[in-house]
């Protein structure tokens, strides 16, 4: 039988399969699932690796997500205050970077695979790959140094500390961020993840200038990604749109793998990557929250009826609200199976 | 210097995220007899209003420049006020702040840093702001909008939001006294949203915030 493994590796290598990959990330929805709060959720990795098999099983998606939660990395990093919430994801309650000298206190764990602060990611990543590993992509997220000290500072004192200065002190803490990411996307490879989603902002055209991208944001990605390589690297600019920057992370990265916005135009995403990859076109999933099922059904077509022509295409969500009705979900999943649908021979 | 040197050199040195370059312009112009009034009424005010219709003509324009536009027209105008004859005439007030259970504070920081080169007076009220807090705080400094900022879905439609304000400002009679802008990526994702949650406005990003939230205190104005 077919897997969701096989499906990605026919549509990176731009081969036929029976469809498309679907990807899902459906992450609060599994607190419901297995029956707990979601506070009581988000602190066990044996119950956020429970509720991904069990969804994935039930809707039929490709993916599972060894992600616990984002500000995880903060805590892997001092943070001891975590937000959560009944109806939404936890939030990084308490910035660890107050001042420059908590910049320069700031240690990266030498192996992070063993870190106290990573054991949660690890095991619900290793129960992941003993139940579906090689059959059903794991993906894990792995945020950029260039945009890791948002989750560290907070936005907009990141923004002042990137656009403003002092510029010595920005890039002592960009190498710090820098070093944590390839400790990180290591012990996630190490623990069975297949799919690293490299998750930067900062590196679309939407938050910074293009000149700004290739002469400050391109160095530090290159030294983020350099010692592991892109195996399995998926560029994604969390929701904000990139297909200016396309042919410059192929070129300077060699990365092969993009996640779209949801605000991208598709066939401009595909047309960008020009057969040297993977796109995956990504659904405005917060609509969903209000959409009918016919309006969710057609948007899903109309998505994979502009990326699906000539393959190595996939379907992907971006956030799944919770508030998403679990029958939306559904008929979306199922919209995208079918249309999905390749005939034999077509890549 | 003439005043359209002074001009296009500031609109470019705030479009290329230099504030150093920014500020020593003013300052020179100052210097050589440009008065602080033409500074924010002529240079300053013009440049967020050039960066609003870039962004509203959807010119290459990013979050950076939003940022850089809002301190900078924030902190030139905050050093011309002392030096104006007569002080200028107060457009409004509004109080803003990140709704309960967000912390994100960049879209408020950004919103508020334009609002004062527009002369607004803009009182910050934080983030994980309760919803009683907001309304008690508009009542209390006697604003005109309540400008509601949220980065995640949960806390955009949640019951302690933007919601609760509404039914708040309803109980109290104050809908007509006090209107809701609100702003975070939520709403960018779906611009029906703040019709949902309650709100008389919304805005895409902190620059066009600055218009939406000075339509809004014009409309209780009249």
């Amino acid at each position: 039988m077919i897997t969701g493994m096989d499906r990605l590796a026919a549509a990176i290598a731009g081969r036929a399969a029976d469809r498309i990959p679907v990807f899902c990330n459906l992450l609060e929805q599994g607190a419901a699932e297995v029956g707990v709060s979601m506070r009581a959720f988000y602190q066990s990795p044996d119950l956020v690796a429970e509720a991904q098999l069990k969804m994935q099983a039930r809707y039929g998606h490709d993916n599972v997500w060894s992600l616990m939660y984002v500000g995880k990395e903060a805590e892997m990093l001092g943070c001891r205050d975590i937000l959560y919430a009944d109806d939404g994801p936890p939030n990084v309650a308490d910035f660890i970077l107050k001042s420059p000298d908590d910049i320069d206190r700031l240690t990266i764990p030498d192996d992070l695979f063993d870190h106290p602060g990573f054991a949660d990611s690890r095991r619900c990543t290793e129960i992941l790959r003993a139940e579906v590993g090689g059959k059903t992509p794991i993906c894990a997220y792995v945020t950029a140094s260039m945009s890791l000290p948002a989750l560290l500072m907070g936005m907009d004192k990141w923004l002042e500390l990137l656009l403003m200065g002092p510029f010595d002190l920005r890039d002592r803490l960009l190498a710090k961020c820098s070093d944590f990411f390839i400790r990180e996307i290591d012990a996630y490879r190490k623990a069975g993840a297949d799919i690293l989603v490299y998750s930067n902002p900062f590196g679309s055209t939407e938050l910074l200038p293009m000149a700004m991208i290739r002469d400050l944001a391109m160095p530090w990605m290159e030294r983020d990604l350099a010692p592991g390589g892109v195996d399995g690297v998926v560029y994604y600019c969390g929701s904000a749109r990139f297909n200016k920057v396309i042919d410059l992370v192929i070129e300077r990265l060699g990365i092969r793998a993009f996640y779209l916005s949801p605000l991208d135009d598709v066939a401009a995403g595909k047309k960008a990557v020009a057969g040297r990859g993977l796109t995956f076109g990504v659904i405005d999933d917060i609509k969903m929250v209000g959409w009918s099922g016919n309006e969710t059904r057609a948007e899903v077509r109309r998505l994979i009826k502009a990326g699906k022509p000539g393959g190595r295409f996939g379907f992907g969500t971006l956030l799944m609200p919770l508030a998403i009705p679990e029958r939306s979900i559904q008929i979306m999943l199922d919209a995208a199976l079918e249309a999905g649908a390749q005939d034999e021979g077509e890549p | 210097m003439t005043l359209g040197t002074v001009i296009n050199d500031y609109r470019q040195a705030v479009f290329d995220t230099d504030r150093d370059r920014a500020l020593s312009i003013v300052r020179d112009a100052v210097e050589s007899g440009v008065s602080p009034e033409d500074i924010v009424f002529k240079v300053v005010i013009p440049v967020v209003e050039a960066m609003m219709k870039a962004i509203a003509e959807d010119y290459d324009n990013n979050l950076a420049q939003h940022f850089m536009t809002a301190q900078i027209s924030a902190q030139v105008t905050e050093e011309m006020l002392p030096l104006f004859a007569t002080p200028p005439a107060i457009v409004g007030r509004a109080v803003l702040g990140t709704t309960k259970g967000d912390l994100h504070s960049l879209g408020k920081r950004i919103v508020i840093g334009c609002l004062r080169s527009l002369m607004v007076d803009a009182i910050d009220l934080g983030v994980n702001v309760a919803a009683e807090t907001f309304v008690e705080q508009a009542v209390a400094h006697q604003a005109q909008v309540i400008g509601i900022s949220a980065m995640m879905m949960h806390t955009a439609q949640g019951a302690d939001g933007c919601l609760r304000v509404r039914a708040l400002l309803a109980e109290r009679g104050l809908e007509d006294k006090i209107r809701i802008a609100v702003g975070g990526a939520p709403f960018r994702f779906d611009p029906h949203l703040y019709r949902a949650v309650g709100a008389d406005a919304w805005a895409p990003d902190g620059i066009s915030a600055g218009r939406v939230i000075v339509d809004l205190i014009e409309q209780v104005r009249r």
